[in-house]
């Protein structure tokens, strides 16, 4: 029997993954030792998991690389690959939006030449672009994405937003809601076919803890 | 500064001589089934005007074609796929044909996608049948049946084609009275399988319940023909149960083929919606994480061109197919240089006419070309894998050296040619 390899994002996501397989019975505590190693086996299921960046976790799913990941919605959106995406983990709930100065409240369709920075480049293009109809210019940033309008680098801000804190401690306010976000377990189009009956298997049990 | 010359571009690969031999006994495998089965090879050209894959149902988009422009500033593509050339063939030049015409290919095709090694090359060898003017169950099942035995025959062992029916989707979207871009919307989600996204959606129109719970549960309607058997009873518009019927019909014939074990089924295939008009396949096999090949009936296309003929086809990606059979540790023979000929200026005039009938003979001869003694010659037939060194001395006298058992013999022309 082929192992079945699941990918994980780095991080909280990965120890919350990994709880939820304890949880339907399969071993991984070899993964909570703090160590330095990406494999780790379940000999007994022959189960593989894989610790990857979480914006590889699309691409080595899409591949076929991993059978399985678990992955945010967010990233699932900025990387755009064809994936089936079968259960709302709801863990790690969210919210993608654009947030700016509170003067921008209610003008933001009237301003002319948006800059927006955000690490999102598709899912802004995506919002402005397609769903709103309108040009922007669209600013990359890898981090602290806050201080571009601060600084006067962008207009506004794309960005997940949890409890809404670090906005409020630089002065921003929502703008406008994008999306919910929260993480998915995705899985290969063809691992969903060749491996039909144990990926299934895996899923519905995932469900039914959920 | 980047010296280009020495690169190729993104999704353009080198294709060496181990990958070569057994790409084309892959494609010579395949063609000779293609053949069995009545099927004539015909070779569009590799570039034809944009308008001819422009059409509405077409199902390559515009940005994944590679343009450029004749003198006359007219829009030239390099050809993103083969059935589109074929079906303006059909409509253009077969005019009074007998129906059904049975026309298979093998070429590259060129289509401008994200550039990824391997799995989607911008440049890729397709090789496919198509099956014009039968418009039948059986029609469709001998084209399912000719790629699972094109696919044994390549030498991949464990693979699956899943079977769909677009029609099954378009019964039921019509039923809900949804406008297009919610059926779109509805579309993709389908195709991700995302139940969350589908969940969303149906509940934010007011779509009846047994409608709904079909709709609801389209991600998990995949696996063997029971899948059928489960959603007929609650399936309502004639489109939808037609489209059932002929999946059943077509797996029935399959049977009869003696293919069933290859063959699943996902009521969610919904891809290219707008280009097939009714059953819709695709190949998947271990280790490959993309479709093998991937075909279905497209009534609609070669009206494009102004004829109104059915058709069925499939397109096997041959690159894919060879990295499948790599994983599958699948072994082609490769061939090899049986003799190695080296001769003094004396014996030039014999050395050709002996490698002439060696060669016709069927044995694969190399010349030495290089200049050095007889030890170089024996060093350079042993690093080449060179298993015989023939010497021609003069127009009698030569030399046969077996490599395996380093075993010397002298003997004449005659004698050599006699044997052999």
């Amino acid at each position: 029997m082929k192992d079945i390899t699941i990918a994980l994002a780095k991080g909280r996501l990965a120890e919350f993954s990994i709880d939820i397989f304890e949880q339907i019975g399969f071993t991984c505590s070899e993964m909570k030792e703090k160590s330095r190693k990406l494999i780790f086996k379940d000999e007994e299921h022959k189960l593989r998991f894989i610790l990857v960046k979480a914006s590889d976790v699309p691409t080595y799913v899409e591949y076929g690389a991993a059978d399985i990941g678990i992955v945010g919605k967010d990233t699932l959106l900025e990387e755009g690959r064809n994936l089936y995406e079968m259960v709302n983990l709801k863990c790690g709930a969210c919210k993608m939006v654009v947030a700016g100065l509170a003067t921008l409240q209610g003008k933001l369709d009237s301003l002319n030449n948006k800059r927006i920075a955000t690490k999102y480049v598709r899912i802004a293009k995506d919002y402005f672009q397609i769903k709103k109809g309108q040009t922007i210019e669209v600013i990359k940033l890898n981090g602290s994405v806050e201080l571009a309008p601060l600084v006067g680098l962008s207009e506004v801000i794309v960005d997940i937003v949890e409890s809404g804190k670090t906005l409020k401690e630089n002065g921003l306010v929502v703008l406008e809601e994008i999306c919910d976000i929260s993480a998915r377990l995705v899985v290969n189009r063809v691992s969903m076919k060749m491996e039909r009956k144990r990926i299934m298997d895996i899923v519905e049990k995932i469900k039914e803890r959920i | 500064m980047l010296k280009w010359k020495l690169h190729t571009p993104e999704g353009v690969q080198d294709i060496l001589e181990k990958d070569c031999i057994i790409k084309r006994e892959i494609e010579e495998r395949i063609a000779s089934i293609f053949q069995s089965y009545g099927y004539y090879e015909i070779q569009p050209p590799t570039f034809e005007f944009y308008d001819v894959f422009a059409g509405e149902s077409g199902l390559i988009e515009q940005e994944t074609m590679f343009k450029f422009f004749d003198r006359q500033g007219r829009i030239l593509v390099l050809r993103p796929d083969i059935t589109t050339p074929i079906a303006r063939i059909i409509a253009t030049k077969y005019k009074n044909l007998k129906p059904p015409v049975r026309l298979c290919y093998i070429g590259n095709a060129f289509r401008y996608d994200e550039p990824y090694q391997g799995a989607k090359l911008r440049e890729f060898t397709q090789a496919g049948i198509e099956l014009i003017g039968a418009n039948t169950p059986e029609a469709d099942a001998e084209v399912i049946a000719l790629t699972i035995n094109a696919l044994l025959a390549s030498g991949l062992k464990a693979f699956q084609i899943e079977i769909g029916q677009v029609e099954f989707f378009k019964g039921l979207m019509e039923q809900t009275g949804l406008n297009e871009d919610a059926v779109e919307k509805m579309r993709v989600l389908i195709d991700n399988k995302d139940a969350l996204g589908i969940e969303e959606l149906v509940c934010s129109y007011s779509i009846p319940d047994n409608l709904k719970d079909i709709i609801l549960s389209l991600p998990s309607l995949f696996g063997d023909i029971g899948v059928i058997d489960k959603v007929e009873r609650n399936t309502s518009n004639a489109k939808s149960l037609n489209a059932l019927q002929n999946i059943r019909k077509v797996y029935n014939i399959l049977v009869d083929y003696g293919l069933e074990k290859y063959i699943s089924v996902d009521l969610a295939m919904v891809q290219s919606i707008n280009y097939y008009t009714g059953i819709i396949f695709k190949g998947f096999t271990h280790g490959l994480g993309f479709p093998l090949c991937s075909g279905g009936r497209y009534d609609g296309l070669i009206n494009e061109f102004g004829n109104n003929i059915s058709a069925m086809g499939v397109a096997i990606g041959i690159n894919r197919l060879m990295s499948a059979l790599e994983g599958q540790q699948v072994a082609f023979k490769s061939w090899k240089i049986d003799s190695l000929i080296y001769y003094l200026d004396s014996g030039r005039r014999r050395a050709f006419e002996i490698a002439d009938e060696l060669r016709s003979q069927g044995l694969i001869i190399e010349m030495y070309l290089g200049t050095g003694n007889p030890e170089d010659v024996g060093a350079y037939a042993k690093q080449k894998g060179i298993d015989g060194i023939i010497t021609v001395y003069d127009e009698e006298n030569i030399e046969l050296y077996n490599l395996l058992t380093d075993e010397k013999v002298k003997t004449t022309v005659k004698a050599l040619l006699k044997d052999s």
